[in-house]
């Protein structure tokens, strides 16, 4: 009785919002029917892109400010048969939750991570984000952030992220596919960096300053090789790589779990211990 | 009629394995067995002891003097021995000489008897047991099962023991061994008593953030967790623990999460996640000094109202305090079951003190009985996750089974998508808070103890059964017509069926580990206006019988 479609809320974004975009995007993948929507749960933190799973008629999780990770990590761990997709911003993510972010690298639980990342504060108007470049001038960082910005990328393919891509909101069509090839993922989590602009407070990082610098990576690029993913992850500039960065070879978590290994929790609770599935 | 043993010396020096030895003798030999750990927070060094009670009733509880101190270093001598008992027998690890003390050099007899210098700890247990002259079969017994399949081990300790009985026996000393009573055999500390009922009632995922004394809750149920199907996953910090805890059972399992004071604090904005998400989650908070750190592994019971109004917001939330290891395994069960039933968020306070107590008790069924989560059957059209209802409990889904299940931190209607509708809002927050009218109405009465005319009455929550049940006995029994009543659920407090209980003693006294009087301030917010005394404890230490004797002035 899950339907894909809009769900009876009202989305809470500017016009020209990069949010619109990947909505649309996702909405077109689950009409693929790649993903079992019966099965899928959208789960989020606090931020603008964190109210897009409102928009979409299947089963929802919107949490706390930044701890839409570890909220997934527990449903999954629960029934890990669930399809877990974050929708998550930079400061979701990155800044309330680096810690969070930091530490499921090294879970690999395999949930689907999409950050929009707009390089700005948008819901609380303005403020500069974790990935804001130095320099970028706001409300509260009056003579230009100072902070180096983090790097989500090569921060995940040093802890050899099971998959690790970026794309962008002005290029549906790339879009769509690495969020098709990051559902269809099996290893582990998935990170999916969606370069967005925000209209409102970022003008510097606008829609045509990513249109002019995403780059695909080339076909040829061995997404295996975990330093030329790495050389490519620190590239920042005038040119953007797009693409699928870097896959890890690690077992997931679901799959490396001795537990687990007997089916999901959920699926075991009224069975007595030792009578799962093996 | 019962005899306490302290076993002092620094951290590394081996004297849990000496107290656990003895323990396991005592309840083997089958004597009432209480025993309790006071240690410094560090792995070597300082100063530790352990107590052991043995007894031929009953025992809830530590008592402060011993009755036979076993230093196994010169300054656990010299800080403990004035706090033994006036007649105690005082017994020193060493070769040096001192007045009044027996001097025994374990590692030596060790030695002689082909032994290591660790098994001077067996010699010690030995001695201990032949001066109290119980059979030396049970310690022989608790050996062979401890070193099985290792033969050569066993053999070495035996006549350690051995050695140290002999030289036990030939003391001749004023203590009198209580007599075996046929008590339980089986030895478990509060913590693993919570863990079994935790695993027996269904709880399928347990994380934490490591913190003690909490933690020991964690490592039991870590041990269990390939047998009863749980899984079991170190959080990187307190905030993902609860986080995690809400996503799992928003899935659709009991799940639960260990810890003290300062990691709860880290927890509040997830149990208000709970509260507003409406998701049945269970903490355990087991309580030591604060605040910030405090004094780690100390006990302590600071954080009850702590616990009743952590999180922003107002929400329902139910508090229970198990007293005894009986308690610990029921009311975890009860939490369980109250929280799924109501669905809310249940916190259980103990303390180190209950956490590491050891006792001997007929343990409970160990068979898999998981609690009823309340889920909805089938998939029913027109599902709303939070319809308003009569007693504000909505219908339950979990995702994954046919209906969408949406749940948000935000304001929500009844379907679960965020509203910033006033009247929403109201109906929403009404529904939620009238919740509260079945927590009371499932309240648990608290347990009086004593006569019901009782003169004075000790008022009691959580660790503090024992030493106030023991204080009440003794009163008694000297002609004093005094009544212990103990409370194991904290909140929410029902006052006016509380009012003929507690309005009826001419003196109440309300007995509690924290200096400001909290258990005393909640019962004057739920009403109840009458004259309340307070005796208090917050040096790190147990409530103890003794310290009831010096402190309440009846």
């Amino acid at each position: 009785m899950i339907a894909i479609g809009k769900a009876d809320t009202q989305p809470a974004w500017c016009p020209g919002c990069g949010n619109y975009h990947i909505l649309k995007v996702l909405r077109e993948v689950l009409a693929t029917g790649s993903v079992d929507v019966k099965k899928l749960v959208l789960v989020s933190g606090i931020g603008q892109a964190a109210k897009l799973p409102h928009n979409i008629a299947v089963s929802v999780f919107n949490g706390l400010h930044g701890r839409a990770l570890p909220a997934a990590t527990g449903i999954k761990i629960a029934n890990h048969e669930l399809e877990v997709a974050i929708f998550s911003g930079d400061g979701d993510m990155y800044g309330e939750g680096g810690n969070h972010f930091l530490h499921n690298l090294r879970r690999n639980i395999g949930v689907k991570v999409f950050v929009h990342n707009n390089q700005v504060y948008g819901l609380t108007k303005g403020q500069a984000s974790p990935t804001s470049d130095i320099g970028f001038v706001t409300s509260v960082q009056i003579h230009g952030q100072k902070l180096q910005p983090i790097n989500p990328l090569a921060i995940a393919i040093v802890e050899e992220c099971s998959f690790v891509a970026r794309s962008f909101s002005g290029e549906p069509e790339h879009l769509k596919q690495m969020m098709l090839a990051a559902f269809a993922h099996r290893g582990g989590m998935a990170l999916v960096d969606i370069l967005q602009p925000c209209v409102s407070f970022n003008h510097t990082n606008t829609f045509k300053w990513y249109k002019d610098r995403v780059k695909p990576i080339p076909s040829d690029h061995d997404c295996h090789d975990k330093m030329k993913a790495l050389e490519l992850a620190l590239r920042w500039g005038d040119e953007i790589p797009i693409g699928i960065f870097y896959k890890g070879t690690r077992k997931s978590y679901e799959a490396d779990n001795e537990v687990l290994a007997n089916g999901t929790l959920v699926g075991n609770y009224l069975n007595q211990p030792g009578e799962g599935k093996k | 009629m019962d005899i306490n043993i302290r076993i002092a010396g620094e951290a590394g020096q081996g004297l849990v394995v000496v107290g656990n030895m003895l323990v396991a003798a005592a309840a083997a030999a089958g004597l009432e067995v209480f025993s309790g750990k006071s240690y410094m927070s560090r792995i070597r060094g300082g100063l530790n002891w352990c107590d052991l009670r043995f007894a031929d009733q009953r025992l809830s509880g530590l008592k402060e003097r011993p009755d036979l101190l076993l230093a196994l270093n010169e300054t656990a001598l010299e800080l403990l021995r004035e706090h033994a008992a006036p007649e105690a027998v005082i017994l020193l690890d060493g070769k040096e000489e001192r007045p009044q003390v027996l001097t025994v050099d374990f590692t030596g007899i060790a030695g002689q008897n082909g032994g290591t210098a660790i098994m001077g700890n067996t010699v010690a247990a030995g001695t201990i047991w032949g001066m109290l002259k119980y059979p030396l079969g049970f310690l022989e017994d608790f050996l062979r099962k401890e070193f099985a399949g290792r033969d050569e081990i066993i053999a070495k300790n035996l006549a350690c023991a051995a050695a140290g009985y002999q030289k036990g026996l030939t003391q001749q000393t004023k203590l009198t061994a209580p007599q075996p009573v046929h008590a339980p055999a089986s030895v478990t500390t509060g913590a693993a008593m919570i863990g079994l009922a935790a695993a027996t009632s269904g709880v399928k995922f347990v994380t934490a953030y490591p913190m003690t004394p909490g933690t020991a809750v964690l490592n039991w149920l870590a041990a269990a967790a390939d047998r009863y199907g749980i899984v079991v996953e170190q959080a990187e910090d307190e905030i993902a623990a609860v986080n995690m805890l809400c996503g799992a059972v928003y899935a659709g399992v009991p799940a639960m999460t260990t810890t003290s004071g300062g990691g709860f604090a880290l927890m509040a904005e997830g149990l208000a996640l709970a509260g507003m998400m409406e998701l049945p989650i269970l903490i355990l908070l087991a309580q030591r000094p604060g605040p910030a750190t405090g004094m780690p592994t100390r006990t302590a019971q600071e954080d009850l109202k702590f616990a009743i109004n952590a999180g922003h917001g107002e929400f329902c939330r139910i508090v229970y305090a198990p007293g005894t290891h009986q308690q610990c395994h029921d009311l975890t069960r009860i939490a369980l079951e109250t929280a799924h039933r109501f669905q809310v968020p249940a916190l259980m306070l103990t303390d180190q003190y209950l956490q590491d107590a050891e006792t001997n008790i007929a343990m409970p069924d160990s068979g898999y009985q998981p609690i009823d989560r309340g889920l909805v059957e089938g998939e029913p059209e027109g599902y709303l996750r939070y319809a308003d209802s009569p007693n504000g409990v909505s219908p339950r889904a979990i995702p994954g089974h046919g209906v969408a299940v949406v749940s948000d931190s935000d304001e929500h209607d009844e379907a679960g998508h965020l509203t910033e509708d006033f009247s929403v809002r109201i109906r929403q927050h009404d529904k939620r808070l009238r919740k509260n009218a079945g927590l009371l109405e499932s309240f648990i009465m608290p347990e009086v103890y004593g006569p019901a005319d009782a003169d004075i009455a000790l008022v009691c929550w959580g660790s503090t059964y024992g030493a106030c049940r023991e204080y009440v006995d003794a009163m008694n029994s000297g002609g004093g017509k005094f009544a212990m009543i103990h409370f194991t659920q904290l909140w929410p407090l029902p006052g006016d069926r509380l009012k003929p209980l507690l309005e009826r003693p001419r003196r109440l006294i309300v007995v509690e580990g924290n200096a400001a009087g909290q258990f005393r301030a909640l019962l004057r917010e739920v009403g109840l206006s009458r004259e309340i005394s307070g005796v208090n404890r917050y040096d790190g230490l147990p409530i103890t019988v003794e310290f009831l004797t010096a402190e309440v002035k009846p």
